[in-house]
């Protein structure tokens, strides 16, 4: 390294280099300036200066110094080293491989730079090169721990796992008898656990469980020590000794729900879909009988029999388990039982359960057959378990009036009033749900979580002003908007993007959901620190899973609605694109001249208004982050908060297309991919992608009615198509030709007769029956009547149950939602929706959208009335100083006084 | 004491992240609306003031506001209100609220404490008989929307506390 330089300068350039380290930068500019006064066109110190100029914020010069030096001195690896850092610093690790290449061309075992190459290669995941790379590390320098385990970690995640071992076999052939010293037991236990997982994974478990067992003295982490034993039994068939683990590690944890499964499997007592014969369950009665006996505090071994448990059994069981849970006041109850709804007639218990407490409660204080006063909070419990119970079963006024009930009882409890808007949310009112979100945070103005979901339910009910203002209360110094990208809160971002997307705000919307690609994209880029950390720190096992963790990150579900939003935004917004400024002032000449100034200068003003804000933000930002640190460090400022930009795009089904791919890559099972994908296709005109979609959407749930809706549109749409005439439009047309017989749904059928197949095999269903009219009329505009008529004639059938209280309809709000915008908007027969919706309102009595009595769009709904009352109330009753001890109008005083 | 299980009651303060609990309370407690000097004196008498809980769950309070005599710098303690939600009541919750407020009086040296009670609440005056507390004053249609309008005012004094420095 400057070599080229006499002795002075060349001290001047080993203090730029240290001072870049030690992060001295304006003293590495001061040395780097002091060689090129001399030495104008030194190709390193011009390459170094840039690199430390790219540290002080100034980019453009970076690039241009780095590049000019390389230009100077092609042979130099410090050149190229230089400027593969630069770009790893912009996350353009391409590049920078590529540097890197050329940089170890010059001088091939450079240590430092085979280091950077590596973690960049992981980064990638170009595999076979991290190999490469790691093999060479380990030649140069095999004194290093870190090297063999690197070497080793290359070739298991190359999938080359015996190769692991050996590497690490020989790594330990190289130990000391005394290894490991006391400052690194943990370290070398580590190793081991990782050695036998991949033991493990390679699938020799006699070695993997030998080497194990040899190694238990060096091994610190002795939970993992015990977990790795059992499951090595377990899958060499060792069920006896298994099972003696299982109970050790219960005695340590009896609350873990797998170790519960693991001994159920020893004893052979475990069906994935829990259905067990009598006899089996009569044993497993008996084994958690025992382990009851064992671990008295243990929840878990008391719940866990609720699952496998009928009958009257069942009966027995859940209800000795609720009864001190309710006595103790649990509010998470309902949601640990809530998994015991999908089991066919435990729903029908448990209510029967329930009624029986409340009732016995409310006349006696006591619960059925005991002789033990309950205190007063546990009618309450009971009541709020009720509530949620009839919310779950779809009895929403049931619920509704558990819950007020519950509230009579005691006002002061925050739960009662998140569960009455939960209720409401289900019901179908979204805008009284926000209200009593609302309620309940302004109860606990320090509790996070009533906050989070008080926003949630505002932005669900579309009030985003509003929901802004309230989770600014949760954020540093107020500033919400970067304060909530920054902590990369995405369902924040998830439901603020729905929002605007209802609303039309395609703009905000999108800005909304690429905020949350983005927050992936970061997520990915976050692991790099992880590749040369956790090999020091040889937290192998957990390394290894966390890249698994983010090989399939994007198929998590934030990215999944994340990137179906940004595509159901591009789409719309191809559809019906943004007006043009012509458009606009053409509509603008509507208006008359003076309306027409009016508007101009409303718009102007407002516009300076906008911009003086942001302006005047940014100045303070700016001056108060340059007092704090002295350098630089503001983060740029948003030039497009509302995403007016984002609405620019020249082709919105391009871009539409990036967000597509990444669903196909992550999500390929999920039904909605594949819609949007044929949504998407269709408008490209791009058949063959389409086809594939339909085809997918088949494979997945061929009996979807959203399946069997892409499918016939799309052979209608291809009837409508003129004959093919280029060479590669007739290729098309063969290769549909030849599927077309493929598709059992359609055979030799026409069209109709398929439709009219669907039909007859999903009669009952309302949303079959939707999709099969709206295909009707797409195909013959004429029979619009007839579909009209089958959609009137459909039924909501009461779903049957014993001895409930109050029938439940099949039909959910969302379908019948939908059923009526078919009729409003695809159909088109206005008055058929009105009869659709009037019909709906009495079903959904709570639903703001078909204005249903009972919701908050009803002008005379008991919610409505309430707020009118508290207006009127509101204005201080101005009782002033006066004071009342006293309470009810009855007399009764608020003690009893039995002291 | 109480009935049933052994249940534990907790005194907590009140301020401005909990207030509403306060004020859901005395919405179902009492049949008139407090305007916001009540909660305002609340809050500044601190320690005065206190919700209680049974079992984490808020079921009463006392909110008291903190006086100078006339003339002398001297304080005391106007209780503004106390009260338990119905099912709570016969707990002991109220003893343990008008005792937080009558120990703190004697800790500070506060020789008054006294409040405002309807004439027909008999219950209420019982129980503050019971602490010692005497009727000093009648007061002629003090409530405008209640019946009957006339309120007592019971006192009680307390001797200084001697036994701690």
């Amino acid at each position: 390294m400057g070599a080229s330089l006499p002795p002075k300068e060349a001290n001047l350039f080993k203090l730029i280099v240290k001072s870049y380290e030690t992060k001295q930068y304006k003293k590495g500019l001061k040395a780097a300036d002091a060689i090129l006064k001399k030495f104008p066109d030194h190709g390193e110190t011009l390459s170094m200066k840039g690199l430390t100029l790219n540290c002080m914020d100034r980019k453009s010069e970076a690039y241009e110094l780095v590049r000019q030096g390389l230009k100077n001195d092609l042979k130099s690896h410090v050149c190229w080293h230089v400027f593969g850092l630069l770009y790893r610093s912009d996350r353009e690790y391409r590049e920078a491989i590529k540097c890197y290449r050329n940089a170890l061309r010059i001088d091939p075992d450079n240590i430092e730079i085979l280091r950077d190459l590596s973690l960049l290669q992981a980064q990638m995941r170009d595999l076979s090169g991290f190999v490469e790379t790691r093999q060479q590390l380990l030649t140069l320098k095999p004194n290093h721990r870190m090297n063999w385990i690197g070497f080793s970690v290359a070739h298991h995640l190359n999938s080359n796992g015996s190769k692991a071992v050996e590497i690490l076999e020989a790594y330990e052939g190289t130990l000391e008898k005394d290894h490991p010293p006391d400052n690194e037991r943990c370290e070398h236990g580590e190793m081991i656990l990782y050695k036998i997982s991949l033991l493990e994974e390679c699938g020799f478990l006699d070695r993997a469980l030998e080497e194990l067992r040899q190694k238990e003295t060096k091994i610190v982490d002795k939970l993992a020590f015990k977990e790795q034993e059992v499951s090595l039994l377990v899958k060499l068939g060792h069920l006896e000794e298994a099972e003696t683990i299982y109970r050790i590690l219960l005695s340590m944890n009896p609350d873990n729900y797998s170790y519960y499964e693991g001994l159920q499997k020893c004893a052979g007592l475990y069906l994935e879909d829990g259905k067990y014969s009598s006899d089996q369950i009569d044993q497993l009665v008996a084994l958690y009988e025992t382990l009851g006996q064992q671990y008295k505090w243990s929840s878990a071994v008391k719940r866990i029999p609720l699952d496998f448990l009928q009958g009257d059994k069942f009966r027995e069981a859940a209800e000795s388990y609720i009864r001190p849970l309710l006595t103790k006041g649990v509010p998470s109850l309902f949601s640990d039982l809530s998994s015991l709804y999908n089991h066919p007639g435990k729903a029908d218990i448990l209510e029967q359960i329930i009624l029986e407490l409340e009732h016995s409660i409310r006349t006696s204080s006591q619960y059925p057959g005991s002789t033990e006063k309950e205190s007063p909070s546990t009618h309450l419990w009971t009541l709020f378990f009720l509530a949620q119970h009839y919310d779950r079963r779809g009895q929403y006024e049931i619920s509704l009036s558990k819950i007020d009930e519950a509230i009579e009882h005691t006002p002061t409890v925050i739960d009662l009033y998140s569960v009455k808007s939960r209720i409401l949310k289900h019901a179908g009112d979204l805008n009284a749900a926000a209200e009593f979100a609302d309620e309940a945070r302004r109860m606990d103005l320090a509790d996070r979580y009533v906050n989070s979901e008080c926003v949630k339910r505002m932005l669900q009910a579309d009030q985003v002003a509003l929901a802004e203002k309230i989770a600014v209360l949760f954020t540093k110094d107020g500033d919400q908007h970067n304060n909530l990208h920054d902590m990369q809160c995405m369902w924040y971002e998830l439901a603020s993007g729905e929002s605007f997307f209802r609303q039309g705000n395609l703009g905000r919307a999108l800005k909304k959901f690429l905020a949350v690609e983005k927050h992936h994209a970061d997520i990915t880029e976050d692991q790099f620190d992880f590749h040369s950390y956790c090999l020091r720190k040889m937290t192998l096992r957990m390394y290894v899973e966390m890249l698994k963790f983010q090989d399939q990150l994007h198929s998590h579900a934030y990215f999944h609605k994340a990137a179906a939003g940004a595509i159901r935004s591009y789409i719309k917004l191809h559809d019906f694109p943004p007006k043009s400024t012509a458009e606009e002032d053409e509509h603008m000449s509507n208006l008359l001249p003076s309306q027409k100034k009016k508007m101009r200068q409303k718009q102007r003003k407002a516009e300076a208004r906008a911009k003086k804000d942001a302006e005047e933000k940014n100045e303070e930002l700016n001056s108060s982050a340059v007092s704090k640190s002295g350098k630089r460090n503001v983060k740029p400022v948003d030039s497009d908060p509302h995403g007016e930009k984002l609405l620019q795009v020249e082709d919105p089904l391009s871009e539409a297309v990036k967000y597509l791919k990444l669903l196909q890559k992550n999500s390929p099972d999920s039904l909605e991919t594949h819609l949007l994908s044929f949504e998407l296709y269709t408008r490209k005109r791009k058949i063959l992608l389409a086809f594939q979609a339909v085809k997918q959407l088949l494979r997945l749930d061929a009996d979807h009615p959203d399946s069997h809706r892409c499918l016939i549109k799309f052979f209608h749409q291809l009837g409508s198509m003129s004959t093919p005439v280029t060479e590669s439009e007739k290729l098309i047309w063969s290769v549909l030709e030849a599927e077309r017989p493929t598709i059992s749904q359609l055979h030799e059928k026409s069209l109709f007769d398929s439709n009219n197949a669907f039909l007859d095999n999903h009669k009952d269903s309302l949303m079959h029956r939707a999709a099969f009219t709206e295909i009707l009329y797409i195909l013959d505009s004429n029979r619009k009547s007839e579909a009209v008529k089958l959609i009137e004639e459909s039924a909501n059938n009461i779903v049957p149950r014993n001895g409930a209280i109050g029938p439940i309809g099949e039909w959910k709000l969302k379908d019948c939602i939908a059923v009526h915008q078919l009729l409003g908007t695809v159909l088109v027969d206005q008055d058929a929706a009105l009869r659709w919706k009037v019909r709906c309102a009495e079903y959904f009595p709570y639903s703001t959208y078909f204005e249903g009595r009972h919701s908050s769009a009803s002008p005379n709904s008991a919610f409505n009335q309430l707020r009118k009352n508290s207006e009127k109330d509101s204005p201080n009753h101005s009782v002033g100083n006066q004071n009342v001890v006293s309470t009810t109008s009855n007399g009764k005083a608020f003690e009893n006084l039995t002291i | 004491m109480g009935v049933g299980r052994e249940v534990s009651i907790s005194l907590d303060g009140v301020r401005d992240k909990n207030i509403m609990q306060l004020k859901k309370l005395n919405i179902a407690l009492f049949p008139v609306r407090y305007n916001d000097k009540y909660y305002a004196d609340a809050l500044a008498s601190a320690e005065f003031t206190k919700l209680a809980y049974y079992s984490d769950i808020c079921v009463g309070a006392i909110a008291c506001r903190l006086e100078k005599k006339e003339g002398g710098g001297q304080v005391r303690v106007y209780i503004m209100t106390l009260g338990v939600l119905a099912p709570y009541r016969g707990l002991g919750i109220g003893t343990r609220l008008l005792n937080h407020v009558l120990d703190l009086c004697s800790k500070q040296n506060i020789s008054e404490v006294y409040l405002h009670v309807q004439t027909n609440n008999e219950d209420a005056i019982n129980f503050y008989k019971k602490f010692e507390f005497e009727i000093t004053e009648t007061i002629q249609n003090y409530y405008t929307n209640i019946t009957p309008p006339d309120c007592y005012v019971l006192t009680r004094h307390i001797a200084p506390s001697t036994t701690k420095k």
